[in-house]
């Protein structure tokens, strides 16, 4: 057995890592690396300034000079993809941020106290749930105005019972294993317990929700900027781009929204894809144990 | 090669002519047996060319310990691999190769020509449904039975397990009955079907030894009545001995030797048998300890216990409010300097809860825990004090897979426990740590190695060290060998009593099993629904029990020449209550 184990030794480590992996992964893995990459680079590799106006060439198709063409004011779609990114990837990016430490934090605590605190945490989380994200981000908008903060604070808050509710599952099975009761036993203080052992092996399952709650984010936050309610043109932004080349479509010119849904598209399949696949493997390593 | 001692080989009872053997023809034969299972990078081979034959009415039981490949063996008769096995080789049931079968027709034949119990009834029937309704599935779906016939069928068969309330067991769902009675109807649904092959996978493994006697008797009486062959499973070589006709002993995906089980002992050959015997330790009941026992022996011991009693509020199982539930009444015992104290008792007799409150873990309700004549309150406890009682009271927990955090290296894990009761400089840390590594029996390496790629004995030799690295007085032990394998249960047991006599540890064990509390303690308290029943030097207590109930715990232990008998008329068995 162990001569078969010992197999492909000589395979360099990241081969090895990723032997076996659908290739459907990693293609989606590749592709969301490079849409991080296209966002962290899009100064260095946008081929024009993603606000210049050129009048005199709107609805372009593609070409040589317009990879992806130009919208209704002539400014180069593939440009204002480039751009689009780094607030599309930012905010959710934020929300997930916010909502995980928030939510971790809660599941935590529940667990770690039970009885009482436990009681009034899943209550609170029950009512928080009763408020639909996009509703809460309507009223933030309502409130605050519209713009990058007021739905990205509200979706972060939105999404905190989401997170705290399973995680508190998981966190309560986690605490209530044997290894956990014999560091209790040594004296180790419940705060080093919970931050050097069960946040670690919690870990996997915080993974695959943010990869989860980031599509969601993505796809709230595009939805919010769609209906005028958060980012204004003429910033670009993907789902402000949806919305604004939503008048062209009927003059026959449907890029502008069909490139920037497909971008939105592109990113959410991918990212589930690569989260499911970190939950499955970490079920794999869960039966191991 | 025996042949069968009990009786004639019987008829085959079959119901499907398919299948139907010729009465010379073995029920079983496994000629070659290999099974791999795919691994991350290749294949792993579980089963190693086994072959075994099983003529009709004879039972084989199939011993060995974790990962001798006892399971998969018998899975692979009714075609249950894991996902991706690799299987070659040949089975034959009453000479049907099972290999040939197509998928609906290997599903007619499991239905029809095999039984299986295991080990775990509870998570082989839906909890959703009745027991009526999970008995009656095989032969009104299956065997296509009217179904008022199937239903007196079926009354009759949970009567033959000794239940004498069928009609109300029928409507109860299975998270009402016990697991005793539970793996009673598992055996009446095998029998249901009027197999010609009984498979029976660890049945008592899960349950109380003297469930365990109950459960066995019934499945031996009714296998012999109905002349059904078997398949026997188990860790247990006593117990397997008591029920079976041959003993075959597998290691390593491979049997090493197969016997007659009368006078297994004594024909045992193979070095593997021979250390499977002397490794378990064997319950010997006629040696009195020839010491006087004292309840409350020497002037101080070092942990006192006095009136300890734990109520637990729960919800009563019909109506409303809460009833309180007794799980520890008004126990007092002592426990000397480097003494070794066991408390011994069935599942729920309060054994584990004692333990609890003596680390701190549950909350006594009223009484004194005193460790070397310091009076402990009770109330929430701050780490430090947790500390403080940690450098005198330490514990190890059954369960050697989930005692340990799984991300971290067993040094890791002691570098921990070492830095909570104080700083040393990381050299002599790192001392101690090597120190505490070599008192356990574990090499540098394997301190350097995550639990998943230790074994069972490793992991809990580990916990140990975690246990003693803050050097304490008093060692409790809550079922700490159960969940090992024989051999590894002898080390550690053996590692105990080194650890006692050489440091000088006060060992409290808690366990089911009593001739392991024979061969490691002193002195023993049998617990019963809450109460101690019985106390005393463990010998005395053994060789000359004075209640009932510890004589029925004695009795119910399989050893040599045991046979499993059935004590009560009416299972006697309360319905399960969930202890919070």
């Amino acid at each position: 057995m162990s001569a078969e184990l010992a197999l492909s030794p000589r395979r360099p480590l990241l081969l090895r890592r990723f032997a076996g992996v659908s290739p459907v992964i990693v293609v989606a893995g590749t592709v969301l690396a490079l849409i991080v990459l296209a966002a962290l680079l899009a100064p260095l590799i946008a081929p024009y300034d993603p606000n210049a106006v050129d009048l005199m060439s709107p609805y372009e198709g593609s070409s040589p000079a317009h990879w992806l063409g130009t919208d209704a004011s002539g400014r180069d779609i593939l440009s204002r993809l480039l751009y689009g990114a780094r607030i599309s990837l930012a905010g959710p990016a934020l929300v997930i941020a916010c909502s995980m430490t928030a939510g971790v934090l809660l599941a935590l605590v529940a667990a770690w106290c039970g009885g009482k605190v436990d009681a009034v945490i899943s209550r609170l989380i029950e009512v928080l749930f009763a408020f639909p994200g996009l509703i809460l981000a309507v009223v933030a908008v309502a409130v605050f105005g519209a713009g990058f903060w007021a739905p990205v604070v509200a979706l972060s808050i939105a999404y905190v019972p989401m997170v705290a509710r399973i995680l508190r599952s998981v966190a309560l099975r986690e605490r209530n294993l044997p290894y956990v009761a014999a560091l209790q036993i040594q004296g180790v203080p419940a705060p080093r317990i919970a931050v050097r052992h069960l946040l670690p092996n919690l870990m996997p399952m915080i993974t695959v929700q943010a990869g989860i709650g980031f599509a969601y984010a993505m796809l709230d936050l595009a939805a919010i900027s769609y209906l005028g309610l958060g980012l204004q043109p003429p910033t670009a932004d993907w789902g402000v781009m949806v919305a604004e080349g939503q008048s062209s479509i009927i003059e026959g010119y449907p890029q502008e929204s069909l490139y920037a849904a497909g971008a939105v598209l592109v990113t959410v399949v991918c990212l589930n894809l690569v989260s499911g696949w970190v939950a499955e493997r970490y079920d794999v390593r869960g039966a191991e144990l | 090669m025996n042949t069968p001692r009990n009786h004639e080989p019987p008829p085959l009872r079959s119901s499907s002519p398919r299948f139907r053997g010729h009465p010379e023809m073995t029920t079983l034969d496994i000629q070659d047996l290999r099974v791999a299972v795919p691994v991350r990078w290749g294949s792993k081979t579980i089963l190693d060319g086994v072959s075994l034959t099983i003529a009709p009415g004879e039972a084989l039981g199939l011993v060995g310990e974790s990962g001798s490949g006892k399971t998969t063996s018998l899975r692979a008769v009714v075609g249950l691999l894991p996902r991706g096995a690799t299987r070659s080789g040949t089975i034959h049931v009453n000479g049907t190769d099972i290999g040939t079968l197509s998928k609906a027709e290997l599903r007619r034949f499991r239905g029809t020509q095999t039984a299986v119990v295991f080990q775990d009834p509870r998570a082989h029937i839906n909890p959703l449904r009745s027991v009526g309704d999970f008995l009656l599935e095989n032969l009104v779906e299956v065997q296509r039975k009217p179904r008022a016939e199937a239903e007196r069928t079926v009354r009759g068969l949970l009567v033959d397990v000794g239940i004498t309330d069928p009609e109300r067991r029928m409507r109860q769902k299975p998270y009402e009955l016990s697991g005793g009675l539970l793996q009673r109807v598992m055996i009446a649904a095998a029998m249901a079907a009027e197999p010609s092959l009984l498979l029976a996978d660890e049945p008592t493994t899960a349950l109380d030894v003297t469930t365990q006697e109950e459960v066995m008797a019934i499945l031996d009486e009714q296998r012999k009545a109905r002349g059904l062959a078997m398949l026997f499973v188990s860790h247990d070589l006593d117990l397997a001995d008591a029920v079976c006709d041959r003993i075959a002993v597998m290691k390593d995906g491979r049997i090493v030797e197969e016997l007659g089980a009368e006078g297994l002992r004594q024909q045992a050959s193979h070095d593997y048998t021979k250390a499977l015997i002397a490794a378990r330790p064997r319950l010997q009941v006629s040696v009195p300890s020839g010491r006087p026992y004292d309840e409350k022996p020497a002037a101080a011991p070092l942990l006192e216990v006095a009136e300890l009693r734990k109520v637990y509020r729960v919800r009563p199982a019909t109506g409303t409010g809460h009833e309180d539930l007794v799980a520890v009444d008004s126990i007092s015992f002592g426990l000397p300097r480097a003494g070794s104290l066991a408390i011994v008792g069935e599942s729920g007799s309060g054994k584990s809860t004692t333990a609890r409150m003596i680390v701190g873990l549950a909350q006594p309700t009223s009484g004194r825990i005193v460790v070397d004549g310091d009076e402990w309150q009770p109330g929430r406890l701050s780490s430090a004090e947790r500390r403080r009682r940690g450098r005198l009271v330490q514990m190890v927990f059954q369960d050697p897979y989930s005692s340990l955090d799984r991300r971290q290296s067993a040094q890791d894990c002691l570098r921990e426990a070492l830095a909570v009761h104080g700083h040393l400089p990381k050299k002599q840390r790192d001392q101690r740590v090597a120190e505490l590594l070599d008192q356990v029996g574990l090499t540098a390496e394997q301190g350097r190695a995550l639990p998943r790629s230790l074994s069972g004995g490793q992991r809990q030799r580990v916990a140990i060290a975690r246990a003693l690295a803050a050097d304490p007085s008093v060692l409790i032990l809550d079922e700490a060998v159960s969940a090992l394998d024989v051999s590894v249960q002898a080390q550690v047991l053996e590692l105990l009593d080194r650890i006692r006599r050489e440091l000088d540890v006060a060992l409290l064990f808690i366990s089911h099993d009593l001739p392991v509390v024979q061969q490691i303690s002193d002195d023993v308290l049998v617990m019963h629904r809450g109460e101690v029943v019985e106390s005393g030097a463990v010998n005395d207590v053994l060789s000359a029990p004075r209640e009932d109930y510890t004589r029925r715990l004695i009795d119910s232990v399989p050893r040599e020449g045991w046979q499993p008998r059935r004590r009560r008329t009416t299972p006697a068995a309360p319905d399960p209550v969930e202890v919070p």
